[in-house]
């Protein structure tokens, strides 16, 4: 702030401190423009009844009243909930193996790296396309793969039990990868010392793992925890491409549910609630993850 | 580190052995797309699947005869890279104030829009373009690309900011030079790799963003990725067309992504994590 307020150029024409604000107003005016201003508005929107002539009249809160009340509601909310803990687990699970592997590779060739970057820079929608083909029920790979080794052929997506584990593991195989190298920057960032302190001491291998290497890891593995929070618990474009929330609703997580309220059923009103809602617990799940995060920084 | 004894060779070999094994997990379903995309008809859904095959390109050449692929290919191109080219003018300036001043709270605002669903936005913007009819134009698409853009590029600039010394912004000043000379003079020019990292990232993003094209977009300006309902719509009688727009539509993004694949992961976590 100092240079901001230099004596020489506050004589000139344009203030130094004038200059800056008019370099950042594109974006802000953009941003207020873009992103606060719709937010408030879904806000409002959510606060409104349509009529039938297309008319907005204040609803109070009756449409947070009706979500409570709506059976579809809690099914999402539940649905949301169970994909999201379903693929964490798994992913930070995958994604810390596959670090921990990369990791202790001798060398680590260039073109591993790019190989798995590849599934999470690939569109979701075209995982999607291709998960439907090789996961289909009677044509597709996988199925000729479980049924030769004596397995059982299963409907994956089209199955309403087994459609949310499905969509887990296609999120897992997308970014387990992402996962594993966020894990592996906060590896190669652990000071060298601890380990040669642990060797000197004669810990063995899973010693050092569980009590050192795990537990010093905590704050990146929290960092990956929020960053894919945000984007589990707002699950769409798979869903979407492969099933629609199909079938009979089975994979209808609260995104998908308040989407379709919106743009199929042109709910506006209602579609805003359900969408406030889930922004509420994606912003409280970051806060309190956050939280977490800075307990176990060290 | 130490002699290797006989248990660490075998260990060594152990985790290449499992290293392999996930490699090919990871990589094998998008092998199998490529592959599927140059098979024949009757191959594609042939069961047992077939491994080995006469390459073709009916598939590729089925898509463009049967879909105006090339039309959707269009327009995503004009969205992403203006949505892009918009990214980078409203986020670069935004990225060095926030540099210059410490003041970094407008960038944070910015992050509303990496964590709230998309839906939460298209809703009034719906409502807005619908009262202006800019639904279906090139413009509603790009500008609400733009909201993924912006701070993708104002992220991704802000540590090469700060990477410039601050005694060259002071002497820069002490010659005379304005805020805004500092920028465009010195700033811009010490960030070109940055600027094309973000640029990339932002492409990246842009092309592969689903949601938005998908309401505000119609069959004129549809993009690619909103177009691959009707690709799926029509794979279920050609699975080898499907396969082939599916490879096609993941291309960009993925030679992109090698490309920048040094700044990927500091990239992709807007700053929070250090590649």
């Amino acid at each position: 702030m100092t240079t901001a307020s230099n004596p020489r150029s506050a004589s000139g024409a344009i203030s130094p401190r004038l200059q800056l604000a008019s370099l950042s107003a594109p974006s802000v005016i953009f941003t207020v423009a873009m992103i606060a201003f719709p937010f408030g508005y879904t806000i409002w929107l959510s606060l409104q009844t349509f009529t039938a002539t297309g008319m907005t009249r204040f609803a109070g809160a009756d449409n947070y009243v009706r979500m409570i009340s709506d059976e579809q509601f809690w099914n999402g909310l539940t649905i949301t909930f169970y994909l999201y803990f379903l693929s964490l687990v798994l992913q930070l699970v995958f994604g810390t193996v596959l670090a921990l592997l990369m990791f202790r590779a001798k060398k680590l060739p260039g073109i591993v790296r790019s190989l798995f970057i590849s599934p999470f820079m690939m569109p979701p929608v075209v995982a999607g396309m291709m998960w439907l083909v090789i996961l289909d029920p009677s044509l597709g790979a996988a199925n000729y793969i479980l049924t030769s080794f004596g397995l059982p052929p299963s409907n994956w997506l089209a199955s309403p039990a087994f459609v949310v584990p499905t969509l887990a593991l296609i999120d897992t195989w997308q970014w387990s990868p992402y996962v594993a190298l966020i894990v592996l920057g906060g590896l190669q960032a652990l000071p060298p010392s601890v380990y040669e302190a642990a060797e000197i001491d004669g810990a063995s291998g899973w010693q050092v793992l569980w009590r050192i290497t795990l537990p010093l890891l905590l704050p990146t593995l929290a960092t990956a925890t929020i960053l894919r929070s945000v984007d589990l618990l707002r699950f769409f474009d798979l869903i979407y491409i492969t099933t629609q929330g199909g079938p009979a609703n089975a994979s209808t997580t609260l995104n998908i549910y308040g989407f379709r309220m919106g743009f199929e059923f042109f709910q506006l009103g209602y579609a805003s609630s359900l969408m406030v809602t889930l922004s509420i617990i994606v912003l409280g799940a970051v806060i309190v993850l956050n939280r977490v995060r800075n307990a176990v920084a060290w | 580190m130490s002699d290797a004894a006989p248990s660490d060779r075998s260990l060594q070999i152990l985790n290449t052995v499992l290293l392999v094994l996930a490699g090919c997990v990871v990589m094998v379903p998008t092998l199998w797309m490529v592959a599927s995309s140059f098979k024949q008809s009757f191959e594609v859904t042939a069961y047992p699947p077939t491994i080995i095959f006469t390459p073709t390109l009916d598939n590729y050449v089925a898509l463009s005869e049967t879909t105006p692929f090339l039309h959707y290919a269009f327009n995503s191109m004009i969205v992403t890279m203006a949505s892009t080219a918009l990214g980078l003018i409203l986020g670069a300036p935004a990225a060095f104030v926030a540099s210059w001043t410490r003041i970094t709270w407008p960038a944070i605002v910015t992050l509303v829009a990496r964590m709230a669903p998309g839906t939460l936005f298209l809703l009034p913007w719906y409502v807005m373009f619908r009262q202006v009819d800019m639904i279906g134009s090139y413009w509603s698409l790009i500008l609400t690309h733009a909201v993924i853009t912006m701070p993708i590029v104002i992220w991704v600039l802000i540590p090469f900011f700060d990477n410039i010394p601050r005694s060259v912004y002071e002497a820069a000043q002490v010659d005379g030079c304005s805020p805004a000379r500092v920028f465009w003079r010195i700033a811009l020019p010490l960030v070109t790799a940055g600027l094309a990292v973000s640029a990339i990232l932002a492409f990246v993003f842009s092309w592969n963003y689903f949601l938005f094209a998908l309401v505000l977009s119609n069959s004129d300006t549809k993009t690619l990725i909103a177009a691959s309902f009707n690709f799926i719509g029509e794979g279920s009688t050609n699975w080898g067309a499907l396969m082939a727009a599916a490879t096609l539509i993941a291309l960009p993004p993925l030679i992109l992504a090698v490309i920048v694949q040094r700044w990927l992961i500091s990239g992709l976590t807007l700053g929070a994590v250090k590649g």
